[in-house]
């Protein structure tokens, strides 16, 4: 039993020295990928205010029926019982 | 052949599951009902222990032939996904189509978290082989540490299929009791500051890195462990389908139906292997016990080296996220996320917490790969077709008449 438990520790120790390794290794591995290959920004949606100014919208639409629903659910009203005037961004 | 009434009905009577019912068919009812119960009403991992314990119904029925063991029987029939490997890679194939790896190549680091998260794997190991468990059998209990489903039970198949009953619904047990076995911990092993620390937010991740990732992990740990590659190649394989962007059908079906008929044959065929015989037995008992000793160790390894890394981070690092170390994708992270706004209301968690959390994927997956180095034969497989006879029968007859039927069309 005791030869058991004392193999049974030796695994482990040996075991666990192994995931670390392959998961330090992965780490290293991102590390260099990421930097080989860093994060470049999409190119900017072409703005929304020209078809704004030609269809005489705010230009907020699709931000305000995403908060009109999202208040409804969370006030649990319809969306016909409030109105959104004003949106200040930041 | 003469019909009297007498000897009709007495047939009939002999007929029925009644008259071979014994004492532990109906013990397994009860605990199959109370996996069903569990799932219905208690919402605990509804999708596995409702199959489960309906399999577990089936199996035990006397001469239903529902039994895993029940040669031709449409149970043992999908067991051969259990036996022969093939159903855990394929639920691992959707986990990582549903898996998004932004998080962990955000934060690398993180890694370490799954990796010390497999303590409680290797302490459970040392525990059952002190309770008198052979190496390989403690080695599929200790991995139910890992708090993964698909491998405890490809690990269980490997090492100890006599044990697969008890390890599974131990391991799924534990997985939907993760938001109650946690948070003491959590509590016990964090002070109230610690719990308070914010985290920065993770910095974007190129597309191009995402796809590399999945390939790259594949050919690093799958050389280094080959006995890992069933799992750990499929899950990169559905992850890849996610990131690559031009697989947007075999993705969808990967992460949705592909997952979820995986999950009804391999939750059935667990439940099948339920009987009596297999699972009322003292070493069931101990196998429970010690999951549970598995998920506590593993959310404690976590925590400690969370607690390590907050400190050499300069208190960047929020030790709360280690505990989502233990895998159990999402439910761990979504644990911490709770614990931290407990302790600060304004803090979340949660993205940065499924960085350890698919890390402890890999990482339960790299202990797999080790107890199959380890304990397994790596590089050889079962021989299917002789598995497959007792089930399907002698092909040979099937094959040459079919031969004839070709030749004579041929003429």
């Amino acid at each position: 039993m005791e030869t058991s438990v004392i193999a049974a520790v030796n695994v482990s120790i040996l075991a666990m020295s192994v995931i670390f390794i392959m998961l330090t290794l992965l780490i290293f591995t991102i590390q260099f990928l990421v930097k080989l290959i860093p994060y470049k920004e999409p190119p900017a949606a072409p703005a929304k205010q020209a078809r704004a100014s030609t269809t005489g919208t705010t230009g907020h639409d699709d931000e305000v029926a995403a908060i009109t629903a999202t208040l409804a659910a969370h006030l649990g009203k319809r969306p016909d019982e409030f109105r959104i005037v004003n949106i200040q961004s930041h | 052949m003469e019909f009297s009434f007498a000897l009709s009905a007495s047939k009939i009577i002999h007929s029925t599951g009644f008259s071979d019912l014994a004492g532990g068919d109906i013990i397994m009812m009860g605990v199959a009902c109370t996996l069903i119960y569990l799932a219905i009403w208690k919402k605990f991992e509804p999708l596995l222990l409702l199959p489960m314990g309906f399999g577990c119904l089936l199996a035990n029925l006397p001469l239903s032939m529902m039994a895993s063991t029940d040669s031709g029987g449409l149970l043992n029939f999908f067991y051969q996904g259990v036996t022969h490997e093939i159903l855990p890679p394929i639920i691992f194939m959707g986990v990582g189509a549903m898996t998004d790896f932004g998080p962990l190549l955000a934060n690398p680091t993180t890694l370490l978290l799954g990796a010390a998260a497999q303590i409680g794997v290797y302490t459970t190991l040392v525990g059952a082989v002190f309770l008198g468990f052979n190496m390989k059998e403690a080695a599929a209990i200790g991995i139910i540490g890992g708090a993964d489903g698909p491998t405890s039970i490809f690990i269980a198949s490997k090492l100890a299929p006599h044990l697969l009953a008890p390890i599974a619904v131990a391991a799924y047990s534990y997985m939907s009791l993760v938001p109650l076995i946690q948070p003491p911990i959590m509590n016990f092993f964090t002070t109230e500051e610690e719990r308070k620390i914010k985290m920065a937010q993770l910095k974007p991740i190129s597309q191009t890195v995402k796809i590399l990732f999945p390939v790259v992990v594949t050919i690093v740990c799958c050389l280094l462990l080959p006995g890992v590659t069933p799992l750990l190649g499929m899950f990169m394989l559905g992850n890849l389908f996610r990131e690559s962007g031009v697989t947007q059908r075999l993705h969808e079906t990967t992460e949705t139906h592909l997952i979820n008929i995986m999950t009804i044959m391999l939750a059935l065929s667990v439940g099948s292997s339920m009987t009596a015989d297999s699972f009322l037995r003292f070493e069931t008992i101990k196998i429970i016990v010690l999951g549970l000793l598995a998920f506590g160790f593993a959310t404690a390894g976590g925590l400690i080296f969370g607690k390590l890394m907050c400190k050499f981070s300069g208190g960047k690092i929020n030790p709360l996220i280690g505990s989502a170390g233990v895998s159990a994708v999402p439910m761990a992270a979504r644990v911490t996320q709770k614990v931290g706004q407990d302790a600060d209301s304004s803090n979340f968690l949660l993205m940065h917490a499924m960085g350890p959390n698919v890390a402890g994927v890999i990482g339960s997956a790299v202990a797999a790969g080790v107890f199959v180095s380890l304990f397994g034969d790596v590089g050889t497989a079962v021989d299917t077709h002789a598995a497959l006879a007792p089930v399907i029968g002698d092909p040979e007859p099937g094959a040459q008449a079919l031969a004839t039927v070709v030749d004579a069309i041929k003429q």
